[in-house]
């Protein structure tokens, strides 16, 4: 068993992390006070290819593995949250269309999103249907020429920007109320879609997120992704998803550490540096382990969808266990710092808001552990 | 044109530099492209992208050194040599423009850039010897490049003005990095760096000997290493605007003694 990345693999993390040094955690509190989505930032990033890394190259994506892509959220998450979950809901999208569009859907929509020229964004929670996404109420009538869709979509990410919506909506009911779920493409022109204001957030406040309303979307018939029976479109989509949220959990845990460690060391309390209390240092000791250890589920299911095994109880595992550890790391680095750490002028107090969204967000605790329970009882365990 | 960058592999200086009994402790160290040569780098992929160049990167160096290589490459240079040999561990700045001389000789070339300076060692000696041992013209301290009608224009900065050299092909110009903000390589460049050209060259390559570079690293050598003692604490001075300047001005003329 090795724990080593390949010299690639080294040169993109160094590359992610040399550009979030550089280009984004000198301005994210000041995206984050202003609510200022860094639109500069994410072309400066399509560019380096980092919008469409797991794209094949046919596509105008990197092709590069999952791995890969794990350890630049990781890097651009140290950067600024709001920049990854950005980056994490474009490779969403770029990852559904890789998988499960047509040729036609491909040439048309990926090579402008793997390249960053323009932005995707994914449509599957409604006010009513979040954990519950079998509720939605979303309808996809068949028409003479195609499609028309009519609902409502809740907490879009980078909905104001976004040049195609990838829009998850009902089929068809059976008499017994179940419901074939489809996904369906949808242009930013289209007419009937109706972009809602920025809603206001207590943290990742640079990133996007509206509401979307569809009111009798004419789409044709080439609209919808995967057939009839998109539920696994959408499901695989998200499966991969939660590898990035993941790594975006690890993201932040690692500012928030440093931080920590700075101040401990700096901050004198009792005649000397509180690094030098254990009560610090084992606050400390249990951040890292905790970082440790999710950032080594999150590779491991990454490293498991590179080699086309079963990931899906892993991906739910890494993120689960990251989501939940990130939200302990950054209360303790606030707690470290004190009634510094809950003030606008240091960064823990807006990591601790950006940790919040990430056991809600891409599956929320709950059903990461319903993924995992009912796989692992299912299955079976040896 | 073929532009050559001479560059240097050097501890990165984000991290916490460790010390003991005088030795550098390079375990756990990440190395990287020394940033004056980066900026070199930099300015000889926008002259490669102005007039088109062959840009080709030199570096002498231990295992580590390749990774400073491939960033270039991952940057757009065109190909790279690796000079290295166990004998050229640790080496000096004469020692290092011996090595380099030694390289350079019968190769065709229009100029060769190196960083002013070594962010470890921040010797600044390497460039001016190697100019010396090259018989080349030399300029330093560059923080702008240009070329017209077949010479370089080299923009230095001074402390009340730009003074602009105009220099024959071929020369060595060493370079700050005020010059320029390197780009950061894109993924493409990054897979594609993988792919280009890089050539190992040993010393017997070169035709040196281990004992010939020995004896030129001793002209210099280096005893061993120290962390600058912690600064003193500041004085605060407190009071009114009045109390405030008087105080200063005492402790300028009496303490100080500068005034």
């Amino acid at each position: 068993m090795q724990f080593l990345l390949s010299e690639d693999q080294k040169m993109i993390r160094d590359m992610a992390r040399e550009f979030a040094s550089d280009k984004i955690a000198p301005f994210a509190m000041s995206w984050d006070q202003n609510h200022e989505f860094p639109m500069e930032t994410i072309r400066q990033m399509a560019e380096l290819g980092l919008l469409g890394m797991t794209v094949s190259e046919e596509f105008e994506g990197a092709g590069l593995d999952t791995v890969s892509y794990a350890l630049a959220v990781m890097e651009i998450a140290k950067g600024c949250s709001s920049v990854a979950v950005t980056m994490c809901v474009n490779h969403l999208v770029c990852s559904i269309l890789q998988d499960y569009g047509s040729q036609q859907q491909k040439d048309r929509y990926l090579k402008d999103l793997a390249s960053g020229r323009e932005i995707g964004s994914f449509c599957l929670t409604e006010p009513q249907a979040g954990s519950d996404a079998q509720n939605q109420k979303t309808r996809a009538t068949r028409t003479a020429t195609g499609w028309v869709l009519q609902g409502k979509k809740a907490w879009i990410t980078n909905g104001t920007y976004a040049s195609v919506f990838v829009v998850t909506a009902v089929t068809s009911e059976d008499a017994s109320g179940k419901k074939e779920i489809s996904a369906f493409l949808v242009p930013r022109n289209a007419k009937g879609l109706i972009l809602g204001k920025p809603e206001h957030k207590m943290g990742q406040c640079a990133s996007n997120t509206i509401e979307v309303t569809l009111e009798g979307v004419e789409l044709s018939e080439d609209a919808i992704i995967g057939g009839e029976n998109g539920f696994k479109v959408m499901m695989n989509g998200l499966n991969s998803g939660r590898v990035g949220i993941a790594s975006l959990c690890c993201g932040i845990a690692a500012s928030a550490i440093r931080e920590a460690v700075n101040y401990a060391n700096e901050r004198v309390a009792f005649g000397a540096p509180i690094a030098n209390l254990q009560a610090i240092q084992f606050k400390i000791a249990d951040m890292v382990t905790g970082l440790e250890a999710s950032e080594l589920l999150t590779l491991k299911a990454a490293w498991l969808k590179d080699s086309g095994k079963s990931y899906v109880e892993s991906a739910s595992m890494a993120k689960v266990f990251a989501s939940e550890m990130v939200n302990r790391v950054t209360a303790e680095a606030v707690q470290i710092h004190g009634g510094n750490g809950y003030v606008r002028e240091y960064l823990v107090e807006k990591l601790y808001r950006d940790a919040r969204i990430t056991t809600i967000y891409e599956g929320t605790s709950e059903i990461q552990r319903l993924v995992i329970g009912r796989g692992v009882l299912k299955k079976g365990f040896l | 044109m073929k532009i050559y960058v001479c560059c240097k592999q050097v501890p990165d200086v984000a991290m916490t530099i460790q010390i003991k009994d005088g030795k550098f402790i390079s375990e756990g160290m990440n190395y990287v492209l020394n940033a004056y040569d980066a900026s070199c780098v930099e300015e000889a992929l926008v002259l490669k992208e102005k007039y088109g160049a062959e840009v080709t990167l030199v570096l002498i160096g231990d295992e580590a050194g390749k990774e400073a290589l491939r960033k270039g490459l991952a940057m757009g240079a065109d190909n790279a040599f690796h000079i290295s040999d166990p004998a050229l561990n640790n080496l000096g700045s004469q020692a290092a423009a011996k090595v380099l001389q030694a390289f350079f000789k019968g190769r065709d070339f229009d100029f060769i850039l190196t960083g002013k300076q070594a962010q470890d060692s921040d010797m600044g000696l390497a460039g001016g010897i190697l100019s010396g041992l090259l018989n080349l013209p030399y300029v330093t301290n560059a923080v702008g490049l240009d070329v017209q009608d077949k010479m370089i224009v080299v923009k230095r900065q001074g402390d009340e003005g730009v003074e602009v050299l105009h220099m024959p092909m071929p020369s060595l110009i060493t370079c700050s990095n005020d010059m320029n903000d390197p780009r950061i390589p894109s993924l493409k460049g990054i897979m594609a760096s993988k792919k280009k050209p890089m050539e190992q060259v040993s010393l017997t390559d070169l035709g040196l000997s281990a004992d010939e570079v020995l004896k030129e690293s001793q002209k210099s050598s280096l005893k061993s290493f120290g962390l600058p003692p912690a600064r003193k604490a500041g004085a605060k001075i407190e009071g009114d605007a009045q109390t405030l300047v008087a105080t200063l001005m005492e402790k300028l003329t009496k303490e100080a003694k500068v005034l």
